[in-house]
């Protein structure tokens, strides 16, 4: 009898300690998928915020392809900012203009030139000069609007708000002079373009420069303009389908991009590699050489992109490729 | 993105059906392993402590009736519970047998008792010791199948980028690491414990035939 007591006091002690251990187990679990969070959200909210592109009414971008490519962009609505026409400094071109309406401290986060950055990228012959791969390196220009924005990211979307309104205020102010500008710019363009010897061809190009840019002019040292989407599209899915990479491996991935740009030759083979902007991460750069090396040699570049050379940009995330 | 946040957690929800078997499986095993850990621990230390206290008061008195007495306080100790045992049965005879029958009587009661108590402090220790032994290879068979499987798929891909490759084979390697969880507490317990069950029985050996002594040695 006492001994049967014992038993049962003995297991309802072992039961109670059975619970016990399941608790303990269930608050360890949750315990490490808390700090799992907890970790995970330090390395989303980084300390640098990054400050999102705003673009403003007709950007000047198209006038960059219009001067390598031969072709004319058709004219954004806007008129001031079309006013950007020569190639790298299309934007830059219309600041001026807006500049003494603007006060210093607006010109700094001056979208515009952001806006360009892709466009140079994937767009510029390289070949031209050493100058125009500094121009395309991004890193500077985010680097300097990143302490405003930890800051003052108020202050940014304020200042972005009266520029907006200074330029539409300057633009109903004076529509002649803007008018005036464009036509001036235009002259410019065309000027240039006959006296580099390039053939002045009508097409439609969008706004905002996309890469739908047209052919380049062989012989003249100059690579290609941008290449047509589709071609475009296509590289950037072969070279996807060779990049071996696990953003797993990254334990932040903020901040990883590889801005690359690659000349490709007309039989499709992959000339040069110039990395714009390396990423923090060996490990991504790396994986971004591997799959463009492997991708080499590309498909045979379009007819009509002629038999010269192109330049294509790409940017490179641990989320894919943004072209 | 919860996915992301989760971390090794998030790639579970991925697992196969014989992975999260495995695991449950290996959930089982360490919240068992634990519970007897816990309430061995208390016993054991316990059985230690109330034994040594007992026999410090009983070479101070040698009476068996007022060490029995004293024994009462001890109720989980295991040296009090074998002199009890022996004195119960001393008391049972009482003088209707003579000394060597007692001295037979009183041994057989002592050893019994000796033996139960053996037995209730190894009981549940083997399943540590089971633990520590199959854990990890619980754990292997679950990441040898998740890697199965994830090959299994690649192929199915035919991709063999290590995008592809790295979470299949990090979900897999999860069991191993449960199996390991599991078994490393498991062992180092199953050690202590036979340890100090050691001791115990040791205990119990050297001072049972001290005991049947006091009690037949009693005026």
């Amino acid at each position: 009898m006492e001994k049967g007591q014992k038993r049962i006091d003995a297991e309802k002690n072992f039961s109670l300690w059975l619970v016990a251990a399941a608790l303990m187990h269930a608050v360890v679990i949750f315990l490490a998928i808390y700090l799992q969070i907890l970790d995970a959200n330090r390395i989303v909210k980084p300390k640098i915020v990054s400050v999102s592109i705003v673009s403003l009414p007709g950007s000047g971008g198209s006038f960059e392809v219009s001067a390598k490519g031969g072709r004319e962009s058709a004219p954004a609505p806007e008129a001031p900012h079309p006013a950007g026409s020569k190639k790298s400094v299309g934007v830059k071109e219309a600041l001026p203009e807006l500049a003494p309406v603007t006060p210093k401290k607006e010109a700094k986060p001056v979208t515009p030139k952001k806006e360009t950055k892709p466009v140079k990228i994937k767009e510029k012959v390289p070949e031209a000069a050493p100058a125009p791969p500094k121009k395309v390196a991004v890193a500077p220009l985010p680097a300097k609007a990143k302490p405003k924005a930890v800051d003052k990211p108020a202050d940014i979307t304020k200042t972005l708000e009266r520029l907006k309104q200074n330029v539409d205020k300057k633009m109903a102010s004076s529509p002649s002079t803007s008018a005036g500008s464009l036509n001036n710019a235009l002259a410019r363009l065309q000027q240039k373009v006959q006296s580099e010897g390039h053939p002045v061809s009508t097409g439609s190009g969008s706004g905002k420069g996309s890469s739908s840019g047209g052919r380049s002019g062989a012989g003249k040292g100059y690579g290609g303009g941008g290449p047509s989407a589709p071609y475009q599209a296509e590289i950037a899915s072969i070279i996807m389908q060779n990049w071996e990479f696990s953003k797993l491996l990254l334990k932040n991935s903020y901040g990883m991009e590889v801005y690359v740009r690659i000349n490709i030759l007309a039989n499709g083979t992959i000339n040069k590699i110039v990395f714009d902007k390396k990423a923090s991460s060996e490990y991504l750069n790396n994986s971004v050489k591997k799959a463009l090396e492997k991708s080499s040699p590309l498909p045979v570049l379009p007819k009509q992109e002629g038999t010269g050379d192109v330049w294509i940009g790409f940017v490179f995330t641990p989320e894919g490729i943004e072209k | 993105m919860v996915d992301s946040y989760l971390g090794i957690f998030g790639l579970l929800s991925d697992a196969g059906p014989v992975v999260l078997f495995v695991l449950s499986v290996l959930l089982s095993f360490s919240i068992v392993s634990w519970a007897i850990i816990a309430y061995k621990f208390t016993y054991v230390r316990k059985s230690l402590s109330e034994s040594r206290a007992f026999l410090d008061y009983f070479f101070e008195i040698y009476n068996v009736d007022k060490v029995f007495v004293e024994s009462e306080k001890y109720r989980k100790g295991s040296l009090p519970r074998v002199f009890r045992s022996g004195y119960v049965e001393y008391h049972a005879l009482g003088d209707k047998a003579d000394i060597r029958q007692l001295r037979v009587r009183i041994a057989r009661a002592v050893n019994r008792e000796a033996n139960a108590e053996s037995k209730r402090l190894s009981s549940l220790v083997p399943f540590l010791a089971t633990v520590g032994n199959t854990a990890p290879f619980i754990g292997l068979f679950g990441t040898v199948w998740g890697i199965m499987t994830s090959f299994h798929n690649i192929g199915k891909a035919q991709s063999s980028s290590l995008a592809a490759v790295a979470p299949g084979i990090s979900e897999a390697l999860i069991a191993t690491a449960a199996g390991l969880a599991a078994a490393i507490p498991a062992v180092m317990a199953y050690n202590y414990f036979t340890h100090q069950i050691g001791i115990i029985e040791r205990d119990l050996e050297e001072f049972s035939p001290e005991f049947v002594a006091a009690f037949i040695n009693e005026p």
